[in-house]
């Protein structure tokens, strides 16, 4: 008795060493556990692996920086797979605090991918106030909502825009989304009215919440959380698109010895609780 | 070993300390950090609504642009905007604090009308056509377990929010099988919360050891 109310009474802050140990250690030496991809990921992948040349994608930046460690990694890795499969790319995004990081991931991967220039193989369109006048108004006209991109380029002078003028010149639209505006809004009216393709990159939290559009069809594919990110990043450099650093599978590790920790607590909790509850205290 | 060198990531990297630092107990130095945070995401929302909303879509074509780049009509469409967004700001003195009711009477019909009919197509007539069991689901044996088990589970839960006649025999099985499919959907969301929170901390630990400290490739 005297151990479970022990463990019963264990510092909160013990426990938050415990598990930052459990993160770190394998950060610094990985366990090697390796990812494997399941058939929601694998639906996203193929479904973007499958378009020729060409075809433009939309990827619909709907998250903040507080949702980057889950998200930014499915961005990342969209982006690098778009490019090596040689399609072109349009940016946009329904939240205000997010407007910058879709600018990051511009800079960042399209100089990866030589040949490939900002205005002719990708367009970042920024941010707008509205959400559903915003998808709608991009429904009819994407110049009409946005005349100038991010960085203030009118649409007209850029060459990928010439070609894009409305959501049904585009292939596939991936909302990666942290809540809401995201994924739901794109469903609701890019897909269900104008036919748009989406599929979702979600954080953990709302992954059970978009796992029913999965099983209608409504969506094309789902990314949940860090795990989907890693499963994403590792089909992409498996077909060889990418060597780039994996910030999602190199997570993975820490991800799983995590939660095993965490199996491990509720379960000596729960039979600390009824010990104790059995012998009366 | 190589610390980072940029000023920014030292600051990224005090900041994340200083909020961690609340799991010890709460502080200064955390009520320092979480105030920032919450300035500068307020201060960046409005710059960035006005340079990239407002001001193109407002400001600019009502007020700077000349009658030959935007007609007399357009401009007093565009006051309509202007006077309903006025509006909202009139919550703010008592005396004229009812004004808002326009604006928000104009969002929100515009809003129900767009929305009511997209809801129920994406959520309603398609999450109930996903339930049928229809002859398709005959072709392999585990999409027809899997679809049976979709089709229980919505019923059954359904039943447990039926609230018009007391749970008792059929009903009560029913409402009961509900409930084990709703603590299995609570579950999952919970098994997703945890999975969510400690994302989190590895990416912010993820920046600490590879970008600030460097002692990760």
């Amino acid at each position: 008795m005297k151990l479970f109310q022990f463990l019963l009474k264990i510092d909160r802050r013990i426990i938050y060493v415990i598990m930052a140990a459990l993160v770190i250690v394998p950060l610094l030496w990985p366990l090697g556990l390796g990812v494997t991809s399941g058939p929601r990921a694998r639906a996203l992948f193929d479904a973007i692996d499958a378009l020729p040349a060409g075809k433009t994608i939309l990827i619909s930046v709907d998250f903040d920086p507080s949702s980057m460690p889950e998200l930014y990694p499915m961005l990342t890795a969209l982006m690098r797979h778009a490019f090596a499969k040689d399609l072109r790319v349009i940016l946009c995004g329904l939240w205000v605090t997010g407007a910058g990081l879709a600018d990051q991931a511009v800079q960042t991967i399209t100089p990866e991918y030589e040949g490939k220039a900002y205005g002719k193989d990708v367009v970042y369109l920024g941010w707008k106030a509205g959400v559903d006048a915003v998808i709608l108004g991009m429904g009819e006209n994407i110049k009409s909502v946005f005349p100038v991109d991010y960085h203030g380029t009118p649409l007209d002078s850029l060459p990928l825009m010439k070609e894009v003028v409305r959501l049904r010149d585009i292939a596939v639209g991936v909302s990666i989304s942290a809540g809401m505006p995201g994924y739901a809004d794109w469903l609701l009216y890019a897909q269900s009215r104008y036919g748009l393709k989406v599929g979702a990159g979600v954080t953990a939290v709302s992954a059970a919440d978009a796992y029913p559009y999965l099983q209608t069809g409504q969506l094309t594919g789902l990314l949940a959380g860090m795990k989907g990110g890693a499963e994403y990043e590792v089909m992409v450099q498996k077909k060889g698109y990418s060597k780039a650093y994996m910030p999602a599978v190199a997570a993975m590790d820490s991800q799983s010895l995590a939660h095993l920790v965490i199996m491990i607590l509720v379960i000596i909790g729960n039979i600390a609780y009824f010990a104790m509850r059995r012998k009366g205290a | 070993m190589h610390i980072a060198t940029d000023v920014l990531t030292w600051v990224a990297a005090i900041l994340t300390l200083g909020i961690f630092s609340f799991l010890w107990k709460d502080n200064p130095f955390y009520k320092f950090c979480e105030h920032l945070f919450v300035g500068v995401a307020a201060g960046y929302t409005i710059c960035v609504t006005w340079y990239n909303s407002v001001r193109p879509d407002l400001f600019e074509p009502l007020f700077l642009k000349p009658l030959s780049a935007v007609s007399v009509g357009q401009k007093l469409l565009l006051v309509i905007p202007l006077i309903f967004g006025i509006c909202y700001f009139c919550r703010f003195i008592p005396r004229v604090s009812w004004l808002i009711r326009f604006p928000m009477a104009f969002v929100l019909g515009w809003a129900s009308g767009v929305a009511i009919p997209a809801v129920f197509q994406a959520n309603i007539m398609k999450q109930m056509q996903g339930t049928f069991l229809t002859p398709g689901i005959f072709a392999r044996w585990d999409v027809f377990l899997w679809a049976l088990i979709s089709f229980v589970g919505v019923i059954c839960s359904v039943f447990y929010f039926f609230f018009s006649r007391e749970h008792k025999g059929a009903l009560k099985l029913a409402s009961e099988t509900g409930i084990v499919f709703l603590m299995v959907g609570f579950g999952a969301s919970f098994g997703y919360t945890v999975m969510a929170r400690m994302s989190l901390l590895i990416g912010r630990l993820q920046f600490l050891l590879r970008d600030w400290l460097g002692v990760i490739k």
